[in-house]
């Protein structure tokens, strides 16, 4: 096997987006992905068994696109590279039985990776609309998505990621989809607050600030709550309605979405100082969210941190982040997985390769 | 047959006839002070559950169910963090102690009993607790808890978004079925 610069192709699979990568080595040869969105957005959010009948029908048209867009063939791959976990079971198993059955039909190795570790890998591969240059370490990064809110200490890709914290009751995105609800508008939640906080105030409200007070700050320093800022929304609502006023549904979403975006930054810029570490990675679905890149930016930059954020298309969920992580194991000299790997829905962050 | 402690201490409020299947008695009240005061009563609503038990929680968003069964996870000695199930419908805690394990389910977007079926929850080997279950999957069971979550809901005095989190709650739980009687 080459292991100066491989070719991988990834398939991510562990939520609504079929991806389908081809790297090699850090070079993104194809980025592919279906999504299952549309499918989902009338259930109010994603539906993993709908997820994996969709993955189903996708895997074999977006295969085919990826290798077309990387102009490779299936036999000059040097390994197939998949999401194990951390995901929704149903839908991580179609990508898992796809990667099996390539690698064993091409008699090629099979690396099953971390999804979380992946988002943190697509920082290395160089695409259109990136930061330009290669991603340095130790780093922090933010995960922030519809099902995940992470805060990693990242040290070496492929050997040492450690989890600082997560949240304990609802993931960012989610906040967004269920606050999203209680202002009556659509799934899902966060182009919608978005756009709905436009012109908005956005301290207008002073929503609570989850797990920031100094008494939380000591057990949970680097955890993320989101439950409490919902309710507190929820009853601001509530209490407008009852009085028979108008809700400002400008104000509540650019208040509410300050409070979300104050938190995790806050967070993340702490970690940063706590551990001597100058360099902020963003990844996730969230990461689109603009006034997150804003206050990202600018506290960053006043806190002297360099903060990287990859092209949009490798934010999001991926193949080509699977594959560029898998390409890093290999680089690095680490052995394929045994085909004995299953779908592992709540595989811990420092999992970094299955065996 | 163990009985649950919600069931039996409070003879004032309980009326009723129990014990036949499906009938219930209504329910004992408990007011709950904060999240902190909500984990407990999970955890004392936990200790008394095995597998085969079914708990329907019901209440508004932000009312406490992720809170109450974080509580009832940390009795049973399951895998955490146990953190709101509704963007995956239905999440499995692995017992780290042999007892069963937890099926935390959030019904929301369920609309039937067919979209309940494609989780596949094996009800029999574990402990299920349902957000948003209430008219649903209280037909997967002859016998379940009924959790009803009330927080305080529209005008109120000088109020605080930042308090609303731990502002108090009045938990209402009511037995139904032979497991309970």
């Amino acid at each position: 096997m080459n292991r100066d610069a491989p070719l991988v192709l990834g398939i991510e699979t562990s939520c609504d987006e079929t991806g389908v990568g081809i790297v090699r080595g850090t070079r993104l040869l194809a980025n592919t992905i279906a999504s299952s969105m549309d499918e989902h957005a009338r259930y109010g959010g994603v539906v993993p068994e709908v997820a994996a009948r969709a993955h189903l029908e996708a895997m074999g048209p977006t295969l085919e696109a990826a290798l077309a867009e990387a102009q490779v063939e299936l036999a000059d791959l040097d390994a197939v590279a998949v999401t194990s976990g951390p995901g929704l079971a149903g839908a991580l198993m179609v990508g898992v039985g796809a990667a099996k059955a390539l690698a064993v039909s091409l008699g090629k190795p099979l690396y099953a990776v971390n999804h979380l570790v992946g988002h943190v890998g697509a920082d290395v591969l160089d695409a259109a609309g990136g930061p330009g240059h290669p991603i340095e370490l130790p780093t922090i990064a933010l995960l922030v998505s519809g099902g995940h809110t992470s805060l990693l200490h990242v040290r070496d890709l492929t050997a040492d990621v450690e989890l600082l914290g997560e949240t304990i009751d609802d993931a960012a995105g989610e906040a967004f989809d269920k606050v999203a609800r209680i202002l009556g508008l659509p799934y899902p939640g966060g182009p919608q607050i978005d756009k709905a906080a436009e012109g908005g105030d956005p301290a207008a409200i002073r929503f609570p600030r989850g797990l920031s007070l100094p008494k939380d700050l000591e057990r949970h320093r680097y955890d993320f709550s989101f439950s409490g800022l919902k309710t507190a929304v929820a009853r601001w609502v509530e209490q407008r309605a009852d009085a028979s006023q108008p809700v400002p549904v400008a104000d509540v979403a650019a208040s509410f979405r300050e409070a979300v975006v104050d938190v995790l930054v806050s967070k993340a810029v702490n970690a940063c100082r706590d551990r001597g570490v100058p360099r902020l990675l963003l990844g996730g679905g969230v990461v689109a969210n603009r006034r997150l890149r804003e206050v990202a930016t600018e506290r960053c930059a006043a806190a002297g941190i360099e903060l990287r954020i990859p092209a949009l298309s490798l934010c999001t969920d991926n193949g080509a982040m699977i594959a560029a992580l898998a390409a890093q194991l290999i680089m690095a000299g680490h052995g394929p997985s045994s085909l004995r790997f299953g779908a592992d829905s709540t595989l811990p962050v420092t999992d970094i390769q299955v065996a | 047959m163990s009985r649950s402690p919600f069931a039996g201490d409070a003879g004032e409020s309980t009326s009723g006839a129990a014990g036949d299947a499906g009938e219930s008695t209504s329910g004992t009240q408990r007011v709950v002070g904060g999240t902190a005061e909500m984990e407990a009563l999970g955890r004392e609503l936990g200790a008394t559950l095995r597998a085969g038990d079914l708990v329907v929680l019901t209440g508004p968003l932000g009312a406490g169910k992720t809170t109450l069964t974080r509580g009832i996870g940390e009795a049973l000695g399951v895998r955490g963090p146990i953190t709101s199930p509704t963007f995956v419908l239905a999440r499995t805690h692995p017992s780290l102690v042999g007892g069963p394990d937890l099926v935390h389910v959030d019904a929301y977007r369920l609309r039937d009993a067919v979209e309940l079926d494609d989780l596949d929850i094996d009800y029999e080997r574990s402990v299920v607790v349902a957000e948003w279950g209430h008219g649903l999957i209280e037909a997967e069971s002859d016998s379940w808890l009924d959790v009803v979550i009330a927080r305080p809901e529209g005008a109120g005095d000088d109020f605080d978004p930042a308090d609303a989190p731990e502002e108090p709650r009045t938990v209402t739980i009511t037995p139904h079925g032979p497991r309970w009687a």
